[in-house]
């Protein structure tokens, strides 16, 4: 009897999100350098220090970890394929990897023709990216789907453009002096919420729709919370986005709350389905997740305390929080899933018997990596109020990604030493 | 004829998708095959539909998705 093969074209070769992934930590252990070279640049924002390393942070290793997953995430949560997947994969990952190198190096040293290409680079990646992704969703599967992830999909992408063309604006305002209707700092913030709600979170969202029941084994998150949600995110912003224009306080303030209000909404939703999940015992990427969620929750506190506050930790400390804490565990905590599974699924399309995904990554090394990471955080936090231990905390969070490097790397080679020593799977006659 | 049923929810990855693999090898021609999943299997229906098998998806109230699968 011939059984059903386990390759199909759709899905993108391994290395097509590998790039991604393994590039993304590189990005973090540059963050940690700066900061460990750069001295007390915690002690504002705006220092050149801190927007370097912001955007190695957020474009170094959110986006490149958040693009390589949407090019493996799309076709199976929503059916959409994109086409010529390692031709997207191979032009958007040079250009943003360079973009973002050349963005954080223009930002930090204040070079403002290298600033501009840098942003010039990471824009035209994205946007090649962008418009592959568009395509893929229009074409995507008619089967339809139990979850909002496809529409959401969509509203991060917008989210996304918004954020770069905040971007490239003020790239343009401090690489070549072109005048905004707005002051800069109002320009800096519509970016970075834009980037942090509209993009980030709601892809963040719409992905969890999907992975947090699918890996933790919880209920479902609530239709009537997953039907408003990121509409709400984009709805707030847009209405955020006037109030700044039209220096409307009252308002502006009010959106700020309640973007703050629906990221906590999130993170309380899903600590609530992690503490009832099917799970008899949490494994470390469900704990790391659960640490991010708290992360989330405490810099959404300090965002709104930052509102009253002059002070210049507490926005530092937000940032921090919600940045390296909560995006950066989620994903983490994501990556120590997505990577291991993708090794075996192409193990089993290829048609070989793919071990077990816990020898592909064994907990062990997962867990140190997050204890480390809790110290990263830990640190960085105490650094925020005491800038003289920056270059400390920067060690840390150069190890951090060091070792998250090393612990990925390690299922790349799992995959290759079990390619080569894995006997045909049984039933298969996949060629893939 | 009542249908085979493999119920496949409250499992991580990659075992639901295991165990529909292993019920599709073990089919006979004419058998059906009920798969009862958290959701939507897209990889899983393109390679139904390589291979030439017959299907047809359902929600379920609970949000659960039902496929019912023929070996033509």
């Amino acid at each position: 009897m011939m059984g059903p093969g386990l390759s199909y074209e759709d899905t993108p070769p391994f290395s097509a999100p590998v790039r991604f992934f393994l590039t993304a930590p590189l990005f973090g252990i540059a963050a940690g350098l700066t900061l460990v070279f750069g001295g007390e640049i915690l002690v504002s924002r705006w220092t050149p220090g801190a927007l370097a390393i912001a955007h190695l942070f957020a474009a170094g290793f959110m986006l490149q970890v958040m693009l390589g997953a949407l090019l493996q995430v799309m076709p199976v949560v929503a059916g959409a394929s994109m086409p010529a997947p390692l031709l997207i994969a191979g032009v958007t990952h040079v250009a943003m990897t360079l973009g973002t190198a050349g963005l954080a190096f223009g930002l930090g040293t204040g070079t403002p023709g290298v600033l501009l290409a840098g942003a010039a680079s990471l824009v035209g990646g994205l946007a090649f990216f962008l418009s592959a992704a568009a395509l893929g969703l229009r074409r995507g599967s008619k089967t339809g789907s139990n979850t909002r992830t496809p529409r959401d999909l969509r509203m991060a992408f917008a989210g996304l453009v918004v954020t770069a063309a905040f971007g490239l604006a003020l790239a343009l305002v401090l690489g070549s002096g072109v005048a905004l209707p707005v002051p800069l700092p109002t320009a800096v913030n519509l970016h970075a919420g834009w980037g942090w709600m509209g993009w980030a979170a709601v892809l963040l969202a719409a992905t969890s729709w999907v992975v947090v029941p699918m890996f933790q084994i919880t209920a479902a998150y609530p239709q009537r919370f997953t039907l408003l949600w990121a509409p709400a995110v984009t709805g707030t912003l847009v209405l955020w986005t006037i109030a700044e224009f039209f220096a409307l306080d009252g308002a502006r303030i009010a959106a700020i709350i309640a973007l703050g209000l629906l990221g906590a909404g999130y993170a309380a939703i899903t600590l609530y389905l992690q503490a009832h999940s099917r799970r008899s015992k949490p494994d470390t990427p469900f704990l790391a997740f659960r640490q991010a969620m708290y992360a989330a929750l405490a810099g959404v506190l300090v965002l709104v305390i930052s509102l009253w506050s002059d002070a210049d930790y507490w926005p530092i400390l937000a940032g921090v929080l919600i940045l390296h804490g909560g995006f950066g565990g989620t994903i983490t905590a994501m990556l120590y899933k997505i990577l291991p599974f993708l090794a075996w699924l192409h193990l089993t399309q290829a048609g070989l018997k793919a071990p077990n995904m816990k020898k592909l990554l064994p907990d062990t090394p997962i867990r140190r990596q997050l204890h480390v990471r809790t110290a990263s955080l830990a640190s960085l936090c105490v650094a925020v109020f005491v800038p003289m231990l920056a270059p400390l905390a920067g060690l840390v969070l150069a190890v951090e990604f060091g070792w998250l490097f090393a612990n990925l790397l390690r299922v790349v080679r799992a995959r290759r030493d079990a390619a080569r020593s894995a006997g045909p799977r049984p039933g298969s006659h996949a060629s893939a | 004829m009542s249908a085979r049923t493999v119920d496949a929810r409250g499992l991580e990855p990659p075992e639901p998708f295991e165990r529909a693999m292993e019920g599709l090898m073990s089919m006979t021609r004419g058998e059906e095959m009920l798969l009862i999943l958290d959701r939507m299997p897209h990889p899983l229906l393109r390679i139904l539909d390589r291979d030439g098998y017959r299907h047809a998806e359902a929600y379920r109230d609970d949000g659960a998705v039902e496929i019912r699968i023929t070996h033509s």
